[in-house]
């Protein structure tokens, strides 16, 4: 019986470290993920924190600068009501263009402009042409 | 053709119904002339989908783009071979190719020679026969690649210029087989609880389908990575992608699987445990499947979102959780371990203890990537994790796997005594510590490389001291020379000592990741022609831009001098391409590859006056990463490799570790 003991005593150990790790990852690098109308109404409550937007990228509304490597943009709700502002700072992935479902990273300034260190345009392996 | 491909497809439906419901009643009445019916049922519908598929590859070839499929993914100036590959660029034909494979290995288990588990092969037929229907039916109704246009356009919409690469030809089919090459080890393990033969017979059947499939999809995974890292250009081999991530969880649990089916062989244990990991495996590999089709978690790999397929695809795996788990409780009294554990120090509970670790890792894993999801459901808000979270949890969970790598290659089965641990592990150790003690004074100061390489190179020492007393052994006892010697105890015990070449493969794969992720550095310029930048010892000289056309893009490419401290290296000619048919643009790193650093120049943009601006990053190691994979390769294709002697090599259980 001591010898099953010793197993659940160490069986016991390796959940509890694997928890630990667990927890503290998410400490680290949970990030509020919502949509753009989410993230409009929680208005003030969000500045400066870091969070993930997801939106479309509006016709017309996309600007580069710098050599391509700033980006300005505004990303809208699915429903094309709601718009967000976007400035973006770096490499900008090939997938990037108007009318792409994008997930940007970053934090809403007081300004109301969302400076994103990220951007991930979600990919459709199919091409749908601009109409 | 599209009628073809469609009547075949519906054909194969009804012949495999009928194969899975005549091999159940053909075994249960003991019926031979109903088995072998069933079993042509099943070869039939091998047969049909090939016929699909063909029908499908003569249409993309062939430019029919009445055909939806054909229209959606290929276009005139499309080469043949991305034609060709378009049969897994799209999800309806990725699913056809799905079917098709497993078809196909439904009847290379029929038609297998076989001295043991004969009796399983009805029941795991029976298995593959409902699996196939199911992939079948979905052709059927939701995702037919036949579907027809009202009426014929004139060209196609094109393949993706990103998936123009010969990564195409390989790593989605290989990503794919590797889902559809588990379904065989899960029907088997089914076909074992069905037929209440739990013996060893279902484990040696296994063992080879499982590392094919584990092969196949550890190949798909390392060429995904390869591809992101040449194509891709954001300078990374690993993304924690959602997608990503579904391909490595089940490789993950199979790699546990591979590991406790020899502790069941060996010992009688852990046999429980063998069928939840394969059931799990299985599960994971159609939900692998699953997460590239359904939408559910945003990923840059997801195919147009189609709530419906998603919906079946849950229902499968739904039916397949509860009736698995529910056949092996049912059982469960069967399945008594025939021994015990007998001591916390012994190989046994080494191997223990990685299992937990590598499901450990695949269920941290598994959290990460459906935490969005599972938040929404219990918070009502989606919070996400990145990298960050998924390299803080795994690193100490695969640190811990790659030292268990090492103590259980010398360490005892059963119980070590302490004697025996000081004289196997002194030498490694000892190496260990030089090994350590040299990288100190040679600079290295971050504590993760000052722990993390030394256990690398324990873990090879353990290794090779382990091959060298092999080999010396056969040398003494046969008079062998030492290179004689050392083929012959590799070529004895395959399945062992393939093993061992895949741990020195993960080992120096981990030095890769080790030295690309902590020592990577990287620097984005602004330059104009004739100015320099520089990163770490190189220098780099913005020469010129230029502009060039071929037939199907536009071209731009920006020269630059590479110099190491004052030593002319060469060019980089980083580009940038726009396809005519689609307004993405295309970049084209350039890459100077050594086995000490990659130099890695992406070109990012540029302005009407000419200034330019890069990013270029310089990271250590990265072709440990591809060298350790293709080691990995050859070890498990070493193990896979049948043995040509019938008898079973004699195994002294005690004596592993004398």
């Amino acid at each position: 019986m001591l010898r099953k003991k010793k197993f659940l005593v160490g069986g016991l150990v390796v959940f509890l470290a694997l928890g630990y790790l667990i927890y503290t990852g998410f400490q680290s690098s949970a990030t509020y993920y919502y949509e753009v109308s989410e993230l409009l109404t929680r208005g003030d409550s969000v500045y400066g924190e870091n969070v993930r937007v997801r939106g479309e990228v509006a016709p017309g509304s996309v600007e580069r600068e710098s050599q391509g490597t700033v980006l300005r943009f505004i990303i809208t709700d699915m429903e094309g009501e709601q718009s967000l502002p976007v400035v973006y700072q770096g490499v900008v992935p090939d997938t990037f263009k108007v009318g792409v479902e994008v997930v940007v990273e970053g934090q809403l300034d007081s300004d109301g402009v969302f400076q994103a260190h990220t951007l991930m345009p979600k990919c459709p392996s199919r091409y749908v042409p601009q109409e | 053709m599209a009628d073809i491909g469609y009547i075949a497809q519906f054909l194969a439906l009804v012949v495999s119904v009928y194969a899975a419901g005549a091999f159940i009643l053909g075994w249960r009445g003991k019926h031979p002339a109903l088995l072998s019916s069933a079993r042509n049922g099943l070869l039939a519908s091998c047969g049909l989908l090939t016929i699909s598929v063909a029908s499908l590859v003569y249409a993309l070839v062939s430019h029919d783009f009445q055909i939806e499929y054909v229209y959606q993914y290929t276009s005139r100036d499309l080469a043949l071979t991305y034609r060709l590959s378009a049969l897994w660029a799209g999800n309806d034909g990725s699913l056809l190719f799905w079917a098709w494979l497993l078809s196909v290995l439904g009847a290379a288990v029929i038609l297998q020679k076989r001295e043991v588990g004969k009796e399983l092969v009805p029941y795991a037929a029976a298995i593959i026969g409902v699996t196939q229907t199911f992939f079948i039916l979905l052709l059927l109704t939701i995702a037919n690649p036949f579907q027809k246009l009202p009426q014929v356009p004139a060209d196609g919409m094109g393949l993706n210029p990103m998936l123009e690469n010969p990564g195409m030809f390989f790593h989605p089919p290989l990503l794919l087989a590797g889902y559809v090459g588990f379904t065989v080890p899960f029907a088997f393990a089914m076909a074992a609880l069905l037929s209440r033969r739990l013996g060893d017979a279902w484990l040696i059947v296994v063992r080879r389908w499982t590392l094919l499939a584990w092969l196949s999809l550890g190949l798909g995974n390392l060429l995904g990575a390869w591809w992101a890292y040449v194509e891709l250009g954001w300078g990374g081999y690993w993304a924690w992608d959602p997608v990503e991530n579904a391909g490595l969880m089940p490789w993950l649990v199979a790699t546990a699987f591979l590991h406790s089916i020899m502790m069941q062989r060996r010992r009688g244990i852990l046999k429980v445990w063998n069928m939840v990991l394969i059931i799990l495996t299985f599960v994971l590999a159609i939900l692998g499947t699953f997460l590239t089709r359904s939408g559910v978690l945003a990923s840059v790999h997801t195919f147009a979102e189609s709530p419906l397929l998603g919906a079946s695809f849950l229902a499968f795996i739904g039916i397949t959780i509860v009736s698995s788990l529910g056949l092996l409780y049912y059982r469960s009294e069967e399945l008594k371990s025939e021994a015990e554990m007998e001591s916390l120090v012994s190989r046994e509970s080494t191997f223990l203890l990685n299992n937990l670790l590598l499901v450990g890792a695949a269920f941290t894993i598994f959290l990460g990537t459906f935490f969005p999801v599972i938040s929404e459901a219990v918070r009502g808000v989606k919070v996400s994790v990145g990298p960050p979270f998924y390299n803080q949890v795994n690193v100490p969970i695969f640190l811990a796997i790659i030292l268990l790598a090492g103590i259980c290659t010398l360490i005892g089965w059963r119980r070590a005594s302490l004697r025996n641990l000081v004289q196997h592990f002194l030498w490694p150790l000892a190496t260990a510590l030089i090994l350590g003690i040299v990288l100190f004074i040679l600079g290295i100061r971050q504590w993760l490389a000052l722990v993390a390489l030394p256990l690398c190179g324990f873990v090879l020492f353990t290794i090779l001291y382990e091959w060298w007393r092999g080999t010396r052994a056969r040398h003494r006892m046969r008079s062998e020379n030492y290179l004689k010697a050392f083929w012959g105890l590799i070529m004895t015990n395959r399945p062992r000592y393939g093993g061992y070449i895949v741990h020195i493969g993960v080992i120096i794969m981990a030095v890769g990741i080790i030295g690309s992720s902590l020592y990577g550095v990287e620097k984005e310029a602004t330059l104009t022609q004739g100015e320099s930048m520089s990163i770490e010892d190189y220098t780099l000289t913005y020469e010129n831009m230029d502009f060039y056309e071929t037939e199907s893009k536009a071209v731009v490419t920006a020269t630059l001098l590479v110099s190491n401290q004052g030593k002319l290296l060469g060019r980089l000619l980083p580009e940038k391409y726009f396809h005519r048919s689609f307004e993405q643009p295309v970049t084209e790193v350039a890459i100077r590859s050594t086995l000490v650093e990659d130099l890695y120049v992406i070109l990012v943009g540029w302005d009407e006056d000419g200034t330019t601006a890069f990013k270029v990053l310089v990271n250590p190691l990265v072709n440990w990463i591809w060298i350790g994979g293709v080691v990995l390769v050859l070890g498990g294709l070493i193990a896979f490799w049948p043995e040509w002697r019938r008898q079973p090599v004699p195994q002294s259980a005690g004596k592993r570790g004398e």
